[in-house]
Parts: C-alpha cells; sequence; structure tokens
C-alpha cells in the first residue's frame, strides 16, 4: 500500500561545491559544461604500483589556509571539503549564522569512508612505532558523522545533525533525509549533501582486488567513460557538495531566491548482494517510482536525467536500461563522473547540485569521454557538448554497495 | 632546536596559535587548547624529542611557560 501524500517541495536557496572538476560551484559547473576532458585525475605516489594508481583529487585548494590550522587540525580531509562547501552554500543563500534560529538548522551529511584515510595513518603508526605512538583523534576525525558536526560547529548549526552512510548513495540519502526533516517541520533549514576524501592505499588496493576500477594507467583522464563501450570500472575521486533546503514558507519569509525545488524522494534496498546491483534494476527502479510518486510526477514530465553512470560495466547497463523502462527515451541523460571522478557518498550531493543549475540554465553537461555508446544501452546519452533543453522536472539516482538505492526529484525553483 | 622551542613550533604549526600569543604566563586554555589537544601534543613531543612524559601532568590550566619547563625537566 502506498500512503499517497501532498508533495512536499522543499526549496533549494544555496549551493556549495569543492570538486576536482572546480573549486567552488561556478568553476564546476564551467568545467563540466566546457571542458572537453577531466584535468583533476592524475597518478597518486599513495598508490603506487597498484592497477589503478590514479585517482581525482583537488587541485588549487589550501584547506589550512581557508579554514586556518587551528580548526583543520580537528577535522580529516572529507570534513575540511564539506565545511568549505557548506560556507559557499550559506553565502548563497544570504544565510548569516547571526540572526538565524539556530536550533532550527539541521545538517544532514553522507559519506561512504569518512576518515579512512586518517584511521590508515594510524594504523601504521601504532604498528611501526606502537600503541603509545597513536592519536587521541582517531574517533572524533573518523567517525561518518564528522562531517556534520564540523558543519555544526564551523557556522553554529544547533538543530537536528547526523552522518548518512549508505556507500554511493550517501549523498542524495542525505538530501532525501534532509527533505523528510524539513516536510515534518523538525527543522527550517537544512544542509545536506555528501563529503568524501578516500585517497587510502588500503581501500584503493581492496577496490582494485574487487576488479571494480579502471585499470587504464596509460590514460587515465580516458579512464572514466560512463556508458561508453569501452568503459571498465570506476575512477575514485574527492570532492564535496551540499545544498541548503529550507521549508518554502521560510524561503519566501526571507525573500530568498529559490533556485530549485526538491520535490521528492524514494529509496529501497535490493536485499540481493552485498556489492553487486539487482541484475534487473527492480531496486533503483522502485527507488525512482517512489521518488516520482512522492513528487506526483510522470515520465512525461522528466526531462533530465542525473545517472549514478560510474562507468562500470554493470552499473551503466543496469541503470540505463531501468530508466528507458520507467522513463521512455525522451528525457537528456547524463552523467558528470567522468569530470569529477566516482566521489562514492559526495556524489549524490555534488550531482544533485548540478542537476539544481541544468534546470536553472536549462543546459544539460555531457558525458565526457563518452566517445563510442555501448550498444547495448537503449537510451541517448548526452555527450560531446551540453545540450540545450526545455525542461522543469529532473530526477537524480544513486545505487549504492549494500544494494542501497535512491532517487530525488528535482524541480525549477 | 631545544625542548622550548620543540614545544613552541608544534603550537604554532600543528595547533595554529599565533607565535606572539605564547607568552610564559599565558593558561593554555585560553589557546583554546583543551586537554583532548594537550593528549596531541604529548604524543607529537614525545615522538619528535624522543621522551617519555606518561608521568607528567599536563592540563588547560597551565601556562605556557609551566609546560615548557615540564617538557624541558624531562627532556634534560
Amino acid at each position: 500500500m502506498t500512503a499517497r501524500r501532498t508533495p512536499f517541495h522543499a526549496a533549494v536557496t544555496g549551493l556549495g561545491l569543492v570538486t576536482a572538476a572546480g573549486v567552488g560551484t561556478k568553476a564546476t559547473w564551467h568545467a563540466v559544461t566546457e571542458d572537453p576532458v577531466p584535468r583533476g585525475v592524475r597518478y597518486q605516489e599513495e598508490l603506487a604500483d597498484l592497477p589503478c594508481d590514479f585517482f581525482y583529487t583537488i587541485d588549487d585548494l589550501d584547506t589550512a589556509a581557508v579554514l586556518g590550522v587551528a580548526t583543520q587540525r580537528m577535522m580529516d580531509r572529507f570534513s575540511q571539503l564539506a565545511v568549505i562547501a557548506a560556507r559557499e552554500a550559506m553565502a548563497d543563500a544570504g544565510l548569516d549564522a547571526g540572526t538565524w534560529d539556530a536550533g532550527r538548522v539541521a545538517v544532514v551529511i553522507g559519506s561512504a569512508h569518512g576518515g579512512l584515510p586518517f584511521y590508515d595513518q594510524q594504523h601504521v603508526a601504532m604498528a611501526a612505532r606502537g600503541a603509545r605512538r597513536v592519536s587521541p583523534k582517531l574517533a572524533p576525525l573518523t567517525v561518518i558523522n564528522s562531517a556534520a558536526s564540523s558543519i555544526c560547529m564551523d557556522i553554529g548549526a544547533q538543530g537536528p545533525s547526523l552522518g548518512v552512510a549508505t556507500a554511493c548513495s550517501s549523498g542524495t540519502v542525505a538530501l532525501g533525509t534532509a527533505h523528510q526533516l524539513l516536510r515534518t517541520g523538525a527543522c527550517d533549514i537544512a544542509i545536506a549533501g555528501g563529503a568524501e576524501s578516500a585517497l587510502s592505499r588500503l581501500l584503493v588496493a581492496s577496490a582494485c582486488q574487487m576488479k571494480a576500477t579502471s585499470t587504464r594507467r596509460d590514460n587515465p583522464s580516458a579512464a572514466c567513460r560512463p556508458f561508453d563501450a569501452e568503459r571498465d570500472g570506476f575512477v575514485i575521486g574527492e570532492g564535496a557538495g551540499l545544498l541548503v533546503m529550507e521549508r518554502p514558507e521560510h524561503a519566501s519569509a526571507r525573500g530568498a531566491t529559490v533556485r530549485a525545488r526538491v520535490s521528492g524522494y524514494g529509496a529501497s534496498n535490493d536485499a540481493f548482494s552485498a556489492v553487486a546491483p539487482d541484475p534487473d534494476g527492480h531496486g533503483i527502479e522502485q527507488a525512482l517510482r517512489l521518488a516520482m510518486a512522492d513528487a506526483d510526477v510522470e515520465a512525461g514530465d522528466v526531462g533530465h536525467v542525473s545517472a549514478h553512470g560510474t562507468s562500470t560495466v554493470v552499473n551503466d547497463l543496469i541503470e540505463a536500461t531501468m530508466l528507458r523502462r520507467v522513463l521512455g527515451d525522451h528525457p537528456l541523460v547524463t552523467s558528470t563522473k567522468a569530470m569529477t571522478g566516482h566521489t562514492l557518498g559526495a556524489a549524490g550531493g555534488i550531482e544533485a547540485a548540478l542537476t539544481v543549475l541544468a534546470l536553472e540554465r536549462q543546459l544539460v553537461p555531457p558525458t565526457a569521454n563518452l566517445e563510442v555508446p555501448d550498444p547495448r544501452i537503449p537510451i541517448e546519452i548526452v555527450r560531446g557538448e551540453a545540450r540545450p533543453g526545455t525542461f522543469d522536472c529532473a530526477v537524480k539516482t544513486s545505487l549504492g554497495f549494500g544494494g542501497h538505492n535512491a532517487a530525488l526529484v528535482l524541480t525549477r525553483g | 632546536m631545544n625542548a622550548a622551542e620543540v614545544v613552541k613550533s608544534l603550537l604554532v604549526q600543528r595547533f595554529g596559535i599565533p607565535s606572539a600569543h605564547l607568552n610564559a604566563e599565558t593558561p593554555l586554555r585560553s589557546l583554546r587548547l583543551d586537554s583532548l589537544a594537550l593528549e596531541e601534543l604529548r604524543v607529537l613531543l614525545e615522538e619528535q624529542l624522543d621522551i617519555d612524559l606518561e608521568e607528567v601532568s599536563l592540563t588547560p590550566r597551565n601556562t605556557v611557560g609551566q609546560l615548557v619547563a615540564a617538557v624541558d625537566g624531562v627532556a634534560a
């Protein structure tokens, strides 16, 4: 039985992005819509000799200069990126921490691996130099929720706050959770999205053993190629993408510009496998149908899809087949992961922010590196250059290890 | 570097405290050094100076001067 409710349109009033495509929303959007090839992906010393020895990192960002050493020392890098993105999103929304009701501000941040790099470093310290050389900061820096708590401390948000961990759908689930918190009236403002920085030899070594990552070592910038016939796996990246979301009456009372709306959310679990998606895509289909029902939109209303599109052989085929089944072949479908890398728990936050921009600009970024579309994929994917369109409604889909599926419906502001 | 210089350099570089604030009589807590920060500092000092500070009591109520003296006492 499905409980039908009146749709709740959360107002999106601010965006914050820190990605391998660019520092800041403007730089990231410019790169994903204009640049023909990614620039942030390259060989990493940390990954030397692994089958996948490259990674998408953020250039031109001095976190110590932005945050200060005293603030930065209580955060692992994923939290630092989250705080930098949160500051941008707050400024974009025109929010002033001095004037708001702090207890009505929620923070919900998704991450798959949290402070894994710090965990890894401290394990090395203990193994090499003993227990007395281990930092006392392991728990506060590595827990998944530390991005959320770091943002709360930085901006003085005192409402409900939590980390969300559903692997690679964490960012999307965080936004959906924020939508629900706003809808119930638990808060007036929610700062939500995802953050990840898992440049860890341990993690990437394991992902290589799983045969999940691309091994195109001779040309890393061409390695992530969603929906392409020659794709051979994902490439991990770091980044953060956050939205400021508000109850609609709160946004209108303060005269905020509404950039878009989060109008529906759906989630499901495959209950099938620890890693592999349901081969028929039933789980992600259910999440998408739930999100569309939540927003009260039909397939014909959806003009743009920001796909999960990881560049693995299996994900892209299952997802595209599901999109064709649920939506038909008319939406402009893209994956921006070739420009940002697969930022795991941050992906949904980054891609939802880009979807807000696509709705605003009526422009869909191309899927970089998509040269020869896989003939088994039954939908046309935007490639080559950004495609103008006319659409009032877009969807964002995400799948995560553990079978965690999520979908959002976004509409024009 | 002697012990005092190591303490001051760690406070500046790892804890972001401006060197101008490192006066002998300044309480550590007014530099936003809480008990967790002092335990972190203990690990860094032990590593860098190859000393054992296990028996040294470090609290945010101490001043910079008391901290330096305590480390100096062990390092000497």
